[in-house]
């Protein structure tokens, strides 16, 4: 019976290929979140968003370093009590700096021009591009390998690992519950307001400032947990690992539709399949020329992306 | 009416943006139970009125005490809480929450759950439309539906003074005619209302008292039922 069902050698690959794309695509999606909220609420592009995640990822390590827990061989339960300390402390800290950085830079330039508080953020994004540099210095830091690369589904020809059941395991539940809080919390509501209708957001009682606030702590906690499930899942880390995940996460979020939080999982979930696509059958440098070849494409039929909102307010 | 209390007191208020003020020390009262309607063309300051007695707009100086308190100073969020709601110019109604959501953010401020659903209850008998289109977006409901909302929206704060700009502004006149309706019966209710209008006619037909509002100053106030019948107003505001 499984002779019948033997799967062809090409199809056993692409099967790979799809899953290691779709693995890499929740992580984009993850940071991919926090751009397209943060843009939602006050149309600034975060530039810093990237550089954010970076520093979440040297953090996460501290933890592993702090508790001397290094390896796999280290004691089972040590292993799991380091990665819920990472996934505790790193989502606060990259919280705690996001908000830190709207109320300091941003929040004084929420009535500037949209250009002077966007190359605000791309200054905050060198700066913490430095502090990365200054913190775990300019080679690549080896992360931890702490999850067993077993094969969870031996015999059917694919491969997915302990590390890959990770990815979605901690992905998939953060996405469902921010999901829930947008939708159904009253806080979720009234950011969904204040986005929509600032003003009037503001005439229901709603404290905008405060909202504003949630927004960068909930989009910078996501990063927080990314950039431990990026850490884990890629075990090397470094001070410019922001810039190119950023920027694809970036690039997820237009795809999607900016301001769009289920766009923003699409456009990640397309690009990480789409580049690892591109890799398995164009070779690694047609990787990004594929992605933003679809990119252009998709907006000149979609400007507003793939899940971009079409209801206009009617005046 | 004269022997009712003074709701809102606003005292020499001087408001506008940058470097120009649109309001010139403006001063105007609304009583309990009151409809005040201020009148006015185009650009006379009506809405920069009701956005600084919201805190919208900061008041540069003067005064504005609503239920005594002085909300000269307070930010926007907090003075819905005092019990002043504002249906703004052009609705502004969130085009991606359902009817039903736009309801629940009015009472954003409101800490008692059973009230508000009940409250929704209320003003879907109010406005049967509403409760139709309780699950569709905001931004898909027509221009009258989406004044209706707005008002509702603004009721769903349990407000003591109902502020209301331009309700009319490009319905069909049936529409208007209803929105008045309504307007009417919700101060038969209790509510208080400052209502702005470019139709002065309707405004002045349902209102107790009026102010005639030119380029930032009160040129005139008086009854409605004596405004409507001034020859000045008749001419500059009712087209005779």
């Amino acid at each position: 019976m499984f002779e019948l069902l033997a799967i062809h050698p090409a199809v056993a690959e692409l099967g790979q290929f799809l899953i290691l794309g779709l693995v890499l695509g929740s992580l984009y999606a993850l940071i991919a979140i926090g751009y397209t909220m943060v843009y939602g609420i006050i149309e600034l592009i975060n530039f810093a968003h990237g550089d954010l995640f970076m520093l979440g990822s040297f953090l996460a390590l501290g933890v592993a370093i702090g508790l001397g827990v290094l390896t796999a061989d280290a004691e089972v339960a040590w292993v799991i009590l380091t990665i819920v300390l990472m996934l505790i402390l790193t989502p606060l800290f990259c919280a705690c700096l996001n908000v830190t950085v709207d109320r300091i830079i941003y929040r004084p330039l929420r009535k500037s021009p949209k250009l002077t508080v966007i190359v605000s953020a791309i200054g905050v994004s060198f700066i913490f591009m430095n502090i990365g540099l200054f913190w775990r210095g300019a080679t690549p830091v080896k992360f931890p390998d702490l999850i067993a690369d077993t094969n969870l589904i031996e015999g059917t020809g694919f491969r997915f690992t302990w590390k890959d059941a990770m990815v979605v395991g901690i992905t998939v539940p953060a996405m469902i519950a921010l999901t829930v809080l947008v939708k159904f919390t009253t806080l979720g509501k009234a950011m969904r307001a204040t986005a929509q209708n600032p003003l009037a957001a503001q005439l229901m009682g709603i404290n905008v400032n405060r909202v504003i606030s949630a927004t960068f702590a909930i989009g910078g906690a996501l990063a927080g947990i990314a950039s431990v499930v990026y850490g884990l899942y890629i075990k090397s880390v470094d001070y410019q690992m922001g810039f190119q995940n950023g920027l694809y996460a970036f690039t997820a979020a237009v795809l999607g539709g900016v301001g769009n939080i289920p766009g923003a999982v699409l456009g990640g979930l397309v690009i990480g399949v789409v580049g690892e696509l591109g890799k398995a059958y164009l070779g690694a440098k047609w990787s990004e020329a594929l992605i933003f070849g679809i990119l252009i494409i998709i907006l000149l039929f979609r400007p507003t992306g793939l899940l971009g909102a079409r209801t206009r307010e009617k005046v | 009416m004269s022997a009712a209390s003074p709701l809102l007191v606003v005292e020499n208020l001087e408001a506008g943006y940058g470097p120009i003020n649109v309001l010139h020390r403006l001063s105007l009262t609304v009583h309990v139970g009151e409809i005040v309607t201020i009148i006015g063309a185009n650009g006379a300051g009506k809405t920069t009125t009701l956005n600084t007695i919201c805190g919208l707009v900061k008041a540069r100086t003067g005064r504005i005490v609503f239920n005594g308190h002085d909300l000269t100073q307070l930010p926007p969020h907090n003075i819905v809480r005092l019990g002043l709601a504002q249906s703004p110019e052009g609705r502004k109604i969130f085009p991606r929450l359902t009817v039903r959501e736009n309801l629940e953010m009015g009472a954003y401020t409101r800490t008692d759950p059973e009230g508000v659903a009940a409250d929704i209850q209320k003003w879907y008998k109010m406005f049967p439309i509403l409760e139709k289109r309780k699950s569709q977006l905001g931004g898909l409901l027509s221009g009258g539906e989406q004044q209706m909302l707005a008002i509702a929206r603004a009721l769903m704060a349990r407000p003591k003074l109902l502020l209301l700009d331009e309700p009319s502004l490009g319905l069909a006149p049936q529409v208007v005619v209803q929105i008045f309706a309504v307007i009417q019966e919700l101060n038969r209710q209790g509510v208080s209302v400052l209502l702005v209008e470019q139709n002065a006619r309707m405004a002045l037909k349902i209102a107790h008292r009026g102010y005639v509002l030119e380029t930032g100053r009160i040129t005139g106030t008086d009854r409605a039922d004596l405004l409507l019948h001034d020859p000045r107003i008749r001419q500059a505001y009712l087209g005779e």
